[in-house]
């Protein structure tokens, strides 16, 4: 138990300290940027880590819980609280239709991608002409601090928010991957033709996979949201989600717990580090990026998490001997 | 050993001592005036790039003219130092960029440019209570929110808008009503819908048909079939509202496949007020007409300053000036409330009677926000210039309308 929750814990403790350690709110407002970030990524692991089905297009539930929050406060003035809680059960069922459309018709592998990522994009363009989102002008949410209204004046609370959900996903992952469930994902991954031959109910276990990993993403729209109070289409459904949903877990180390949240704290700290030392040059923080990502494919290809054990089976080995 | 180390400790304190009187020393001297530092925040990366850059020159002109002229007196000369800040083409990134600026411990934000950046921005630096000028952003929203510390310099979506479509009307019955039928052409996102809707229900009131209204994403590379639908529909007059690239691309298939309609009159059009166009599809750009900001002709800071960007190089955009008047607007702002502390300074903003500006808008009066003189011009491109053709009391061209087969 404590082997398996252990490190996640301490991760987590250890992160929720930073906010009593750093003050700026620059460097606060970059660690909710990259919570967001890393809870989108693990929504995406656990159905592209876990359960081996590639998706282009978390943008359309990340997207969906975004509109979810900021339409339900913006047009009927429901609580933000209330609005973030209906927000991530509309993204898992938003996942749950794309889902049962695409994985009953026996979509695998690249056409499943394209289907999703077609998904994400007629919601962005639905999304950019109504005028129920607000069209092309985009939802405002009201500036309106306070506790009650899910703002705060301190930057530190968000840290907090995000770093419970996060932390709370993180060990539902784990959970996840140490229970039955787990291994009929794992199945499915591997071979799902083998999986179906043992009695697995693969379109079932995908259609479970595929709602909760939708909820999560949509989590962190309706985060995104609350945060920076603005939203419009492109933010909601555009490409640039569904890339960094994708991109973290394959830098941290895709069907890892950790992975997504490495990877994101590795892509987005690296590039904040270089913008704190080579200022003055307008986007070399985005040209590490890119660096980093060819590093990653070309050298770990297991991502940071393939990375570190290989580097922990190097130690052992030496110190054995 | 032990004496040696001794010593080398003994020095280095020496030097370390020498250093920091070294250091503090000028800082003494310079404790009269300090700099003053000034937020400006720009998309220099990204999908809006382009205007990031022009944004940029016409706020570093300012702050070099400013600085030139003595900096602010009402603080002793204090000179004024750009804190800039990449936006990223996106919300989040102006958000972060403002987020740095007030730890850096700016007096304000100038800048933005794209409405979302704006809005996003500005509302990081009410957190703060920190003074935001938007530059360019026309949504009517980044005004109508009731944030105390957003004010917009140049005119608003409904204003664009308004003035767009009665100079229409003008323009068309000084010639003799020679148009009737309208195509409509509109890039998809925030302004080219908006404004495409608007028109949509304007201009049959004011005795346009509109034949069609055709919508395009941003960026597209190919305009063949918008080219097509507009030849099949045979318009009289084409109103665009897209961003550089695409209507440069359709104005030039236009050319290449001769479809003249009498003319294209262009609104907030990302190339019809712009001399990259102008110089490099010289013969497609002429006779378009756009309604957009533009620096007021007549001020001889504004022509200087064209003359100074145009020798370095770079083309002239209407981003220049009015960045260049926001940072004036803000120096003035500074000089009449003697301070930098923010509440002052954004109390001065609200009260500004500021007219030292390049644009065509006379002293700055703000109603929540809004510039209520901010306006736009309407402009030609003739030959190898774009002229003023409206309004006429400092137009420097006649519109030349229908235009010449």
């Amino acid at each position: 138990m404590i082997r398996a929750y252990g490190p996640a814990i301490v991760l987590i403790a250890a992160a929720a300290l930073v906010p009593f350690a750093i003050t700026a709110n620059t460097v606060l407002n970059f660690i909710v940027f990259a919570l967001i970030i890393a809870l989108a990524a693990q929504g995406w692991n656990v159905l592209g880590g876990l359960a081996g089905q590639f998706s282009f297009g978390h943008a359309a539930f990340f997207g969906s819980g975004a509109y979810t929050t900021a339409l339900l406060q913006t047009h009927w003035g429901v609580n933000a609280w209330v609005a973030f809680a209906l927000s991530i059960l509309l993204a898992g069922a938003v996942g749950w239709i794309i889902g049962f459309l695409s994985f009953r018709s026996g979509l695998r592998g690249s056409y499943f991608a394209l289907v999703t990522l077609a998904f994400a994009e007629v919601l962005r363009i639905l999304a950019n002409a109504s005028t129920f989102t607000g069209g092309a002008a985009g939802t405002l949410v009201k500036l309106d601090m306070g506790p009650a209204n899910f703002q705060f004046a301190s930057r530190a609370a968000f840290v907090w928010i995000a770093l419970a959900l996060v932390g709370f996903v993180l060990i539902a992952t784990i959970a996840i991957m140490r229970s039955r469930f787990g291994a009929w994902l794992t199945a499915v991954r591997e071979n799902e033709d083998a999986a179906r031959a043992l009695g697995v109910d693969t379109l079932a276990v995908k259609l479970k996979a595929i709602t909760l990993s939708a909820a999560i993403t949509g989590a962190a729209g309706a985060l995104y949201v609350q945060y920076y109070l603005y939203l419009d289409a492109s933010i909601a459904y555009g490409p640039w989600i569904s890339i960094e949903a994708l991109v973290a877990p394959i830098v941290g180390g895709i069907g890892t717990a950790f992975g997504p949240i490495l990877g994101a704290a590795a892509l987005h700290g690296f590039g904040e580090l270089t913008k704190l030392f080579a200022g003055g040059i307008p986007g070399i923080d985005l040209v590490l990026y890119g660096l980093l990502l060819i590093a990653t494919i070309a050298f770990a290809p297991d991502g940071i998490m393939g990375l570190l054990k290989r580097l922990a089976s190097v130690f052992d080995r030496r110190r054995t001997r | 050993m032990t004496q040696k180390t001794e010593i080398s400790r003994r020095g280095l304190l020496a030097t370390a001592a020498t250093g920091a009187a070294a250091i503090a020393m000028p800082s003494l001297v310079r404790a009269q005036a300090p700099a003053i530092k000034v937020g400006i925040l720009q998309p220099v990366t990204g999908a809006l790039a382009y205007d990031g850059q022009q944004g940029q020159i016409g706020a570093e002109a300012a702050i070099k003219a400013i600085n030139d002229a003595g900096g602010i007196k009402a603080l002793g000369g204090a000179k004024l130092e750009m804190v800039f800040g990449d936006a990223r083409s996106t919300p989040e990134g102006g958000t972060a960029e403002v987020e740095r600026m007030q730890a850096e411990g700016v007096v304000a934000v100038v800048g933005g440019f794209a409405s979302p950046i704006c809005l996003a921005a500005s509302q990081a630096a009410a957190r703060y209570d920190l003074p935001y000028i938007v530059d360019v952003g026309v949504a009517d929203s980044i005004v109508t929110r009731g944030l105390k510390n957003t004010f917009r310099f140049g005119p608003g979506f409904g204003m664009v808008t308004k003035t767009a479509l009665e100079n229409l009307a003008k323009l068309n019955e000084a010639a003799g009503k020679p148009a009737k039928t309208v195509v409509l052409v509109h890039e998809d996102g925030l302004f080219g819908s908006g404004l495409a809707k608007l028109m949509q229900a304007e201009l049959p009131k004011m005795g346009f048909e509109v034949l069609d209204t055709i919508a395009h994403p941003t960026p597209a590379r190919d305009m063949s079939n918008i080219a097509l639908q507009i030849r099949s529909k045979n318009p009289d007059l084409v109103i665009p509202s897209s961003y550089y690239g695409e209507f440069a691309l359709l104005a030039r298939t236009m050319q290449q496949q001769r479809i003249r309609p009498k003319g294209i009159y262009a609104v907030l059009n990302g190339a019809a007020s712009n001399y990259r166009f102008v110089k490099e599809f010289n013969e497609a750009a002429q006779f378009v007409m756009d309604c957009n900001h533009w620096h007021d002709p007549r001020k001889p800071v504004a022509e200087a300053l064209r003359k100074q960007v145009e020798a370095s190089g770079k083309f002239w955009t209407y981003n220049i000036p009015l960045n260049y008047s926001c940072v004036g607007l803000l120096a003035d702002a500074i000089e009449k409330a003697g301070s930098t502390d923010k509440a002052k300074v954004t109390e001065a903003l609200a009260n500004s009677t500021y007219a030292g500006h390049i644009m065509p808008y006379g002293p700055t009066k703000f109603v929540n926000g809004q510039n209520q003189g901010g306006a736009p011009v309407n402009t030609q491109i003739q030959g190898a210039d774009i002229k003023v053709i409206f309004p006429t009391d400092f137009a420097d061209a006649k519109p030349v309308f229908p235009r010449p087969a």
